[in-house]
């Protein structure tokens, strides 16, 4: 199981977008783990090499963008050996329940951005207690 | 040209026997390759670059701490090795819809070409990028030898 802390990591590479916007340099899709908790969906995505202010996430219409920018400088020296490129990350979903947008909450920490998105209170599930009649 | 070559890797599943002899004929075909490649299999993937003072390594290795990462070098050795752990542990009420990122732990080893300069040497972790900032040996860098007039 992935899970298990014994296990050696198997990499991936890590899988670039055809990009149809203007913008220059690599754009990948980030893998991503999505928890769903009874009150909140978690969304954790690898995106190793940018910084927060880069990254812009949507919400719209049911449907959320994650987008963020290269934010590593190409070092002023020669390549020797190349495993991985760097490059934006860009992953859309469609989330059908409800969200309370105005708790959301996003952070980014070692590369990994971690994103919680309460359900609005009436999308949670409740219990309904049975009263004797 | 400079190659990296890595050693150390322990083989853990059997039944991935056919992936591991596919990853290291790839490495073998690509040993000397410097371009951007599809290399799968060994983690965490490197990038090596050279200027006239040093080396620079850098690795992606996003979700992981800096408290759980290791990084040695012996001459001309560096070897790095660290975990990454889950950071939402999913209860009987969580429901996983996707669960792409892997977990685990790992260990590379790579061969620099050339000797450096081991007191200088640093490592930064930002943005789950590590870097290593390995300056050459100084009797290994070019200098600027002053011509005098007698």
């Amino acid at each position: 199981m992935a899970t298990n802390r014994s296990t050696e990591i198997e990499a991936r590479e890590k899988a670039e977008l055809a990009t149809e916007d203007t913008r220059t340099g690599h754009v990948f899709r980030p893998d991503v783990d999505i928890l769903e908790h009874p009150d909140a969906y978690v969304i954790l995505a690898d995106m190793p090499g940018v910084s927060e202010e880069t990254v812009d996430i949507h919400l719209e219409k049911g449907i959320l963008t994650m987008d963020a920018r290269d934010g590593t400088d190409s070092p002023d020296s020669t390549k020797r050996y190349s495993e991985y490129r760097s490059g934006g990350y860009h992953r859309e979903f469609r989330i059908s329940e409800d969200i309370d947008t105005t708790t959301v909450s996003a952070q980014m920490r070692d590369g990994v951005l971690e994103l919680r998105l309460p359900k609005s209170v009436a999308s949670q599930p409740r219990r309904i207690e049975v009263s004797a009649a | 040209m400079y190659t990296l070559q890595r050693h150390t890797r322990r083989p853990t599943w059997s039944f991935r026997g056919l992936d591991r002899l596919q990853r290291q004929t790839n490495q073998v075909l690509r040993a000397s390759d410097a371009t951007p490649d599809s290399r799968r299999g060994v983690y965490p993937p490197v990038n090596l670059h050279e200027s006239e003072e040093g080396f620079s390594l850098t690795a992606e290795i996003p979700g992981v701490t800096s408290e759980a990462l290791e990084v040695s070098i012996e001459g001309t050795t560096v070897t790095l090795a660290g975990s990454r752990k889950p950071q939402h542990v999913a209860t009987d009420e969580t429901a996983v819809h996707r669960r792409e990122r892997l977990n685990g732990t790992f260990r590379r080893a790579f061969q620099l070409p050339a000797e450096i300069d081991l007191d200088k040497a640093r490592a930064t972790h930002r943005n789950g990028v590590l870097t290593l900032d390995l300056p050459k040996s100084p009797a290994l860098r070019p200098r600027q030898i002053p011509v005098e007039t007698p």
